[in-house]
């Protein structure tokens, strides 16, 4: 059996590594013989199987493939319909997990238990939509960690550095920033931070919209009309993007689907990474809110690690060089990194101080005595980025008299704004009749190493009190039931 | 339905400021309230600049500029995550005034 297992559950590749008996993690292939997976599931038609990976992606049905499915993990009204059948984020990526587990526990033994890697920002229900992917799949998720963190643990354990580091993780989807201390096996986590939805295949959206726009100069027309084309240049694009990597200068021949004619589409890195420059400026403002957070200046950081596919365009390495001053280094492959760090961080895990990855309050009415005002604000009780395990407690009044519930929203976000907070869940507590108002209500949360929240509400003059454990039930989550269900359904499939 | 206060001790958030505790008039429910939060109005509006929506003033310090864009940055970077479609897809539109903003005041990176 595989003790140690870490598996990134990538927007366009996915991996998994598990911890060999000398302590170092290895990456397993599948059954294709590849290292890495894409994350993409085609439904074939005449045959009841599902392929995922390599010959998903070239499959060649678009209506039947399934790409990025990890950018919709939150959305509960994103299903997926194929022949009548309504797939959820979380059965998708449950297929992709299926084959890593069922095809890498070949090689490693069987896999039961697993670290699974997220985006530092992946809010409530897209860590409760992985955590139940991987159940479907036949696994129990350990923890979940934060990508940025499998990363940095993966290059403290193969370089051996010391001191304060940044990891700058610009993936296929996502951006994710870490700034972590290092002191031998030690490593205190500081501060995660993420942004959605910034990564390569914006990237190659921008390209495709360049290749069509060149087209429609040279041709009059336009480059694609359905979903398949799309998707044909796209694979151009993608190519492109990585040969302007290498490349001061890049030619392609492209054609549309209507017999228009072919185009030969000249791009160069520089007006590559103009098109990327606004997303790229996205991504200095994370890094600012990451030492910001950490209370550091660009100064105080020891080594700037890069992690993901998209920090091979050139311009992300000068972008941090000038801000740095100092050469950003690659973390080995920076495919890789982060499934191998997910299997270290499945032993390590005792050893590696983390921190919150959100801030938990209350929404309350607050009164500025100054101002006279009065305004409905986020209350945080333990702030984001606090050393975990950890408790705190806030004390409260009630507003009127003879109040008889007391119902404490429980909210997730930072801003003071409750506009700009998730509420995720609610106490009610019943107190006694005929008290005046401005009575005492204690709400303590706890958030422990596993990153379960527990909410306790203590009505002090009465005693009553009642503690849940804070966690997302809205629309998208699954019940156990229906969860039980959905796994026996997707362990008798044919996933190839 | 019933509300609860924030303790009198407490600081306005981290602001300074003093705040106590004080009865206001029975409303919905606090969640609603925040629902409710957005100016319906807003659609009508027409378009702002990018200065505009980030509340950048022509003769603002760069400093202040600077701290502000950093402010709402936090804010709808974050907001882009939301449980909530719509504030995400607000979240979208204002990062993208954030950065030009940016650009245009303190140069393309």
């Amino acid at each position: 059996m595989a003790e140690y297992v870490g598996i990134d559950l990538g927007t366009t590749l996915s991996g998994l590594a598990y911890l060999k008996p000398d302590g170092n993690p290895e990456i397993v292939p599948n059954a294709d013989g590849e290292r890495l997976t894409p994350s993409v599931v085609f439904f074939e038609s005449h045959e009841d199987v599902k392929l995922v990976g390599s010959a998903a992606r070239d499959g060649g049905e678009p209506d039947r493939t399934i790409f990025q499915i990890k950018r919709y993990m939150d959305d509960p009204e994103h299903l997926v319909e194929i022949d009548g059948k309504k797939w959820t984020p979380a059965e998708i990526s449950a297929l992709i997990l299926s084959k890593l587990k069922r095809e890498c526990s070949k090689i490693c033994g069987d896999i039961t238990e697993v670290v699974i890697t997220v985006p530092a920002n992946f809010n409530e229900l897209a860590r409760k939509s992985t955590i139940a992917a991987a159940e479907m799949a036949g696994m129990k998720v350990k923890r979940l960690v934060n990508e940025p963190t499998a990363a940095a643990v993966y290059y403290a354990h193969s370089q051996g550095v010391k001191g304060r580091i940044l990891v700058y993780d610009l993936g296929g989807g996502t951006l994710d920033t870490t700034i972590l201390e290092v002191n031998g096996e030690q490593i205190k986590i500081l501060t995660s931070e993420g942004a959605r939805h910034l990564g390569g295949s914006n990237f190659d959206d921008l390209l495709l919209e360049a290749y069509a726009e060149q087209y429609k100069k040279q041709t009059g027309a336009a480059l694609y009309s359905d979903e398949r084309h799309r998707r044909r240049v796209l694979h151009a694009t993608e190519d492109a993007k990585k040969m302007l990597s290498k490349l001061q200068r890049v030619n392609d021949t492209v054609a549309n689907d209507q017999n228009s004619g072919i185009a030969r589409i000249d791009l160069t890195r520089d007006h590559f990474e103009k098109m990327i420059r606004h997303m790229l400026t996205r991504t200095v403002f994370l890094v600012e809110q990451a030492l910001d957070s950490a209370k550091l200046k660009p100064s105080d950081i020891d080594h700037v690690v890069l992690v993901g596919g998209s920090t091979r365009i050139p311009k992300v390495k000068t972008m941090l060089e000038k801000m740095f001053g100092k050469t950003p280094k690659s973390c080995g492959n920076v495919d890789e990194c982060v499934a191998l760090g997910a299997a270290l961080f499945a032993k390590k895990s005792a050893r590696i101080q983390e921190v919150c990855n959100a801030s938990y309050g209350t929404l309350a009415m607050v009164y500025n005595a100054k101002t006279k005002e009065e305004k409905l604000m986020n209350t945080i009780v333990i702030p984001k980025n606090s050393i975990i395990p950890c408790s705190r407690t806030q004390v409260y009044q009630t507003s009127e008299d003879n109040e008889r519930v007391i119902e404490v929203d429980i909210t997730q976000g930072e801003d003071e704004d409750a506009k700009f907070v998730d509420v995720i869940g609610r106490i009610t507590l019943d107190v006694p009749p005929n008290r005046p108002k401005g009575c005492e209500v204690a709400v303590t949360f706890s958030y422990d190493e596993n990153q379960r929240v527990r909410a306790l509400v203590v009505d002090k003059q009465s005693g009553r009190s009642k503690e849940v454990a804070v966690t997302y039930k809205g629309a998208g989550v699954l019940s156990d039931e229906e969860l039980k269900r959905r796994s026996q359904h997707l362990r008798a499939m044919r996933i190839e | 339905m019933f509300k609860i206060f924030k303790n009198i001790s407490k600081s306005l958030g981290g602001s300074g400021k003093s705040a106590e505790g004080k009865p206001a008039a029975k409303a919905g429910s606090l969640l609603d309230k925040v629902n409710k939060g957005a100016p319906a109005a807003a659609k009508a509006e027409p378009p702002k600049s990018p200065e505009e929506l980030c509340g950048i003033t022509p003769k603002m310090p760069k400093d202040e500029v600077r701290a502000q864009l950093k402010l709402l940055f936090r804010r709808y970077n974050r907001s882009a995550s939301s449980l909530d479609a719509k504030l995400r897809a607000e979240a979208d539109k204002m990062l993208d005034a954030i950065v030009q903003v940016r650009e245009k005041h303190f140069g393309e990176i």
